[in-house]
């Protein structure tokens, strides 16, 4: 792997000095997507900056009910934090289904907000991406797309969002805060990741230097039921080819509330807002999630590997609302 | 803030690291860019712990850092300054086996051996990690970060789940 | 033979040492003055390198050489031949010249004083290149059927009259994607060279190959040439012949004077360090009403690369299985642009006992008969492809064990029919074979004065357990503990054994062994009834070797140890040999099988697993239990990866290898392992040898895919004839 230069900080400000907002330079937590990236060429900082010291790995409940992670805190620390598995069972899920127990045990839950994607000519430093050099082409576009995405392509990139996590984020709501050289700023998680578009080299929102230091959930809905739903080739330790978080909340049958995200199909944590309006005030049955899943996939674009996901995914709303709507139920016979 | 320039001329020097291996301090010189797998087996000569993907994708790299099981193919060395990393030579104390080599031994949960040391640094953390189910599901589960070509699952859970009692016997008796 | 050891269950002899992280595999060896070579692979598939821009490299730290076509020493080619022992997996030597071949070829090696230097340099290395149009992305890409090879064809009766006249019959076209052996140690090589002598550590399944071949490459005498593998990651047959990696590492070792490790990175391993060739099999099936087979066909092509010309004999297992008087076999060779192929585990027979036992199946729906009852009418007891006996055969007993473990009476037969909450269950059944083979062998042995034994045999332990084999094998015959017995194996200088490959190590080695035993022993005789001797004056024959003590017919008992220090000897050993014989005229070798196959079908999310597998296996005697169950298990488990998620994916574009890594590549994980019940038929066959023993590795992998393909149909009526049967394919299939 090419050498680069290493440095530690102790608290936000010194790490976001230290970064200088330097492209070249890059922050590291788990390290299991960059330096996984670092050794195949494809990611080239000069300088690492070491955030483990940051006092970021807590997880803490504010006065107003929501839920403040540390951008620290490891994926397997979330997963079974107790705040987490009573209040927010599909992040809980969503986090157990993804990597590998020792991969969770490292990884950070914003180094999982940063997570790139799987997308092998990504990957490839010598195959033409746009997403790694901007107006290279794409290679995946007429090559082996089987893993690739549905929804929120461009012509310019259809490389898949990786994450588990950040499917149950999307559905339940949060806000990222950031702290960068011109301070602190927060914006909504479903607005940090871009779509694609014409320069899907800019993945997200982050200015140079900035840094997530925390993520915010927002307050659980009353009463609802979840469930995490991810569809792979084998049963572990593998990407989702679709994947579907749902949370509900049922009253008498109909569904009061609902709240959908989609993984494995789409450029970025998908929320689909589409399929939660076929939801809304609907009978807790079958027809309604069949609904709601043509409402959410009615948009998709196939390509020549991965027209399947298209069915797949619905297949996969379905199943996921159903099992949260049964969740709610014994949710709402409980209490 | 450190100029680019300086930047490159710094980034080829090694860097000094301190780590407890195995209970043992150890000093080791560095560059940045040498993983902790790389740094235990050319540096310490640690060649129990196994390279086999290079990219946190099968395991067989797997120790303990500060008792959590991690792939030590994606951690530098230089991010481990003053941790406790546990290897399959560390496994064994006074002589003695650990409970999980015995079952593994015990049950022949391996073939060729050499996704065996990451197997049993995940499965001994595992067993003692209250977080993770008993049941054989969650065992397989929490176990699939570790491939086994040879496909020797059946037997490592067998011994997983042999050596569960023995540990579980053993914090009876220190307790 | 009653034994005390041998057909006994023992823990490895070798355990300790993997549990402990001893064992040295060939990649935890360390020597003074070491490099590291970094091979740099090309970035296209076809085509010519034009360019390498060598200087910049040179430059940067650590690095001490960069080999490339343009500066590599001239070798020779080896001959590469079977008989000879000196078969290696690319007769093209690396950087022979500018052509590209494939992903991955290596266009040059960088050598470094690290290793992360050496990986550092050859990332940097820009290369130019001319690709070429056409590449060739693989055999299931294109509808080219390439060259036919006579050598492979095969038939009896008439076939094609047969097929036509029979009532009942199938003609279906199978598919198996190219398959990657992922074995967990990459391939590796050390080399050294010590005044003139070539010592070579390798990951090899083949230690005397790769030293004759070494030989032949570097023009040497072959004693000055050592090759090593103490320890080896597995190989599932990628490891048995030579590969370019190891010649490079040893020329540039001699070129600087210092030894050089190069271990190859995964995705190297898997772009140029063998694969299982994809095939595309048509089977063409005819019965008559009562399901007595008529007629058999099997035509299939496989590919190989445009370097060396691999052939997997898929159609070979057609001829034997199955009692049938019109049965024809051929074959077509496809060069592609991929890394060449080599054996994989089962290789040729596990690719067409898929497609074989498919078509039955398919012919048992055809003929509304249960598959298990069309296999049992179409049973022979001798082998039709040689008109030889069967040296001894008990696939009926296995068929009927296995059936009644699995409750296969209990089976409805309608698709879909059983169902239980949201999931569908199928259950479908495989017949499982492999031929047994065996090849000369030496051993040696040593009876010491310290009371330990000592056998040693240049074959080598993959991890199937040869060393306990071995160990097995010494204590039967001599009575001594098992911690009293060292194994060497793993060498080149040691007396030659076979390669670790086709499930013959076993059954070639230890009647060598047991040879080198019975040479010692009476050697210690000798020694026992010299003058001055404790049994001076006795007869040799009425001496005999029991619980590590020579005993003479009134009852005296010396033991070895005490008698060789008495003579002042420091041991005694014996040179033993070992061979096939007459019997391979009397009799057709070949073990079989059955496997029984339940998946659980989710049809509504199109999730499906295989849940349950009951498998019956007879290998004639299974020297060591523990190991030999291990290997079914492990195959099946490997089986359930051929199934359903294999698969090496080259762009169709151009040919380059897109899945190259442990996590797009998919190999079944602890969470896919089904539960799996196997039992070994205890019934040595000792027309095969003295111990009865016929091999383990590679049946167990035969049979499972076609047994989940065919419990796949049975739950879902979907046929998939291409392998791996992904969920793309049961959602659209």
């Amino acid at each position: 792997m090419r050498s680069f230069a290493y440095c530690t900080a102790d608290d936000v400000s010194q790490a976001v000095t230290k970064h200088g907002a330097d492209d070249r330079v890059a922050y590291v937590a788990g390290g299991t997507t960059l330096l996984d990236l670092v050794k195949l060429d494809v990611m080239r900082p000069a300088q690492l900056v070491d955030i483990n010291r940051l006092p970021l790995d807590e997880v803490e409940t504010l006065d107003d009910g929501r839920l403040r992670i540390g951008a620290t805190v490891t994926n397997t620390d979330l997963a079974h934090h107790p705040e987490v598995k009573a209040h927010y069972p599909l992040l809980s899920q969503a986090l157990l289904a993804g990597a590998s127990t020792q991969l969770r045990n490292m990884a950070t839950t914003a180094g999982n907000v940063m997570q790139r994607t799987r997308c092998p000519y990504y990957r490839d430093a010598s195959a033409a991406c746009n997403r790694r050099e901007p107006g290279s082409g794409c290679d995946a576009m007429h090559g082996i797309n089987r893993m690739h995405a549905v929804l929120g392509v461009s012509d310019q990139c259809i490389a898949t969002h990786p994450s588990d996590m950040c499917i149950a984020m999307a559905a339940i709501g949060a806000t990222l805060t950031l702290e960068g050289p011109d301070g602190k700023r927060e914006i909504a998680f479903n607005d940090f990741h871009r779509l694609p578009g014409d320069q899907p080299e800019k993945e997200h929102e982050l200015r140079p230097g900035e840094l997530i230091t925390h993520i915010t959930l927002d307050t659980p809905i009353e009463g609802a039921g979840a469930y995490y739903l991810k569809l792979r080739d084998r049963a572990s330790y593998e990407f989702a080819l679709a994947s579907a978080g749902a949370i509900v909340a049922v009253e008498d049958g109909v569904i009061r509330e609902a709240r959908l995200a989609l993984g494995g199909v789409a450029t970025k944590p998908w929320r689909s807002h589409e399929a939660e309006l076929a939801l809304h005030d609907q009978p807790a049955a079958v027809s309604t999630f069949e609904m709601a899943a043509e409402a959410a996939m009615q948009d998709a674009v196939p390509h020549e590997y991965n027209a399947f996901k298209i069915p797949l995914a619905r297949q996969a709303i379905v199943r996921a609302l159903r099992e949260a709507c049964r969740d709610a139920e014994n949710a709402n016979q409980q209490r | 803030m450190m100029e680019p320039s300086e930047t490159a001329a710094q980034s080829a020097e090694t860097v000094t690291v301190n780590l407890i291996v195995n209970g043992e301090p150890r000093q080791l010189q560095v560059t940045p860019n040498v993983v902790l797998l790389d740094a235990l087996r050319d540096e310490l000569r640690l060649t129990g712990t196994k390279k086999g993907c290079d990219h946190g994708q099968c395991g067989a790299c797997t120790v303990h850092v500060d008792g959590m099981a991690i792939n030590s193919c994606l951690r530098l060395a230089v991010m481990c300054e003053g941790q406790h990393i546990t290897t399959v030579e560390g496994l064994a104390r006074d002589g003695q086996l650990h409970p999980v080599q015995r079952a593994f031994l015990e049950h022949d949960a391996y073939q060729c051996g050499y996704c065996t040391p990451g197997q049993m640094m995940s499965a001994a953390a595992l067993l003692e990690d209250e977080r993770i189910a008993a049941d054989d599901a969650s065992v397989r589960e929490a176990m699939s970060g570790n491939l086994c070509r040879c496909g020797a699952y059946k037997n490592i859970l067998e011994a997983v789940q042999d050596a569960r009692r023995e540990v579980a016997a053993g914090t009876e008796e220190r307790s | 033979m009653d034994t005390q050891v041998i057909g006994h269950r023992t823990p490895r002899v070798d355990g300790e040492h993997k549990l402990t992280g001893r064992a040295d595999y060939t990649t935890d060896w360390y020597v003074d003055d070491m490099l590291h070579g970094y091979p740099v692979p090309a970035s296209i598939a076809h085509g010519t390198l034009e360019a390498l821009d060598i200087e910049p490299v040179l430059a940067m730290p650590g690095v001490v050489a960069v080999y490339h076509h343009g500066n590599f020493p001239k070798l020779y080619r080896s001959p590469s031949s079977q008989a000879h022992q000196d078969q290696v997996s690319e007769v093209r030597l690396p950087f022979e010249d500018e052509r590209i071949h494939y992903d991955g070829q290596y266009v040059a090696m960088v050598v470094a004083e690290r290793y992360e230097q050496a990986r550092a340099a050859a990332h940097a290395l820009q290369a130019r290149y001319r690709q070429d149009d056409g590449a060739r992305p693989g055999l299931l890409l294109t509808r080219e059927d390439g060259r036919p090879m006579e050598s492979e064809g095969g038939s009896r009766g008439d076939p094609d009259d047969a097929y036509e006249r029979a009532p009942v019959k199938i003609d279906c076209i199978y598919g198996i994607a190219p398959e990657s052996h992922m074995q967990m140690e990459m391939h590796a090589t050390l080399a050294q060279w010590r005044d003139g002598r070539l010592i070579v550590h390798e990951s090899t399944q083949g230690v005397v190959y790769q030293h004759k071949a070494m030989a032949r490459i570097f023009d040497m005498p072959e004693e000055q040439v050592e090759v090593i593998s103490h320890y080896i990651g597995s190989g599932f047959g990628n490891k048995l012949f030579m590969w370019p990696h190891a010649v490079a590492a040893a020329a540039a070792a001699r070129e600087l004077g210092r030894p050089v490790k190069t271990v190859l990175s995964r995705q190297q391993d898997m772009a140029s360090g063998g694969n299982r060739p994809a095939s595309r099999q048509r089977l063409r099936l005819a019965a008559d009403a009562q399901g007595r087979l008529q007629a058999m066909r099997h035509d299939s092509t496989t590919e190989t690369s445009f370097v060396h010309p691999y052939v997997d004999s898929v159609g070979s297992p057609t001829l034997s299985l199955y009692a049938c008087d019109n049965a024809a076999i051929s074959h077509h060779l496809l060069e592609v642009n991929h890394g060449t192929p080599c054996p994989m585990r089962a290789p040729g027979e596990v690719s067409g006992i898929y497609a074989l036992e498919c078509a039955m199946d398919e012919l048992a729906v055809a003929l509304d008969m249960d598959p298990l009852e069309l296999r049992r009418r179409n049973y022979n007891h001798e082998d039709p492809a040689k008109g030889l006996p069967w040296s001894s055969k008990h696939l009926d007993t296995c068929y009927d064990s296995a059936a009644k473990r699995f409750g296969w009476e209990r089976r409805d037969p309608r698709v879909g029919s059983m169902t239980e909450g949201d999931e569908i269950i199928g259950w479908g059944m495989a017949t499982s074979s492999w031929t047994a083979g065996r090849q000369p062998c030496m051993a040696r042995v040593e009876l010491r004065a310290d009371g330990t034994v000592m056998a040693a045999c240049g074959t080598q332990d993959i991890g199937t357990g040869t060393y306990t084999v071995v160990a097995q094998t010494v204590a039967e015959l001599t009575g001594v503990p098992l911690d009293r017995i060292e194994v060497r194996l793993g060498e080149s200088s040691l007396p030659a054994g076979p390669l670790s490959g086709g499930s013959m190590a076993t059954a070639t080695t230890l009647p060598a062994v047991a040879a080198a035993v019975r040479a010692a022993i009476d050697e210690l005789k000798e020694v026992a009834t010299d003058e001055d001797a404790p049994f001076t004056g006795a007869d040799p024959e009425g001496l005999t070797l029991r619980d590590g003590a020579l005993v003479d017919e009134q009852g005296k008992r010396v033991a070895f140890a005490e008698l060789l220090a008495g003579q002042k000897l420091g041991s005694v050993s014996g040179d033993g040999q070992a061979a096939p014989g007459d019997e391979q005229n009397q009799y057709s070798f070949r073990s079989f099988g059955a496997h029984f196959v339940e998946v659980r079908w989710d049809p509504a999310i199109t999730r499906l697993h295989v849940s349950r597998v009951v498998s019956s296996i007879d290998i004639g005697r299974a020297v060591n239990p523990a190991t030999a169950r291990n290997q079914v298990e492990g195959a099946i488990v490997m089986g359930i990866g051929m199934g359903l998620f294999e698969k090496l994916d080259y762009d169709p574009r151009d040919a380059r290898l897109i899945n190259n890594n442990y996590s797009d590549y998919i190999v079944a994980s602890h969470a896919d392992m089904p539960d799996i019940d196997v039992e070994l038929l205890d019934n040595p066959d000792y027309a095969f040898n003295e111990f009865g023993a016929r091999g383990v590795g590679e049946i167990g992998l035969t049979g499972v895919a076609p047994a989940i393909a065919n419990a796949i149909h049975h739950a879902t009526g979907k046929r998939i004839r291409d392998l791996p049967i992904t969920i793309d394919k049961l959602l659209v299939g």
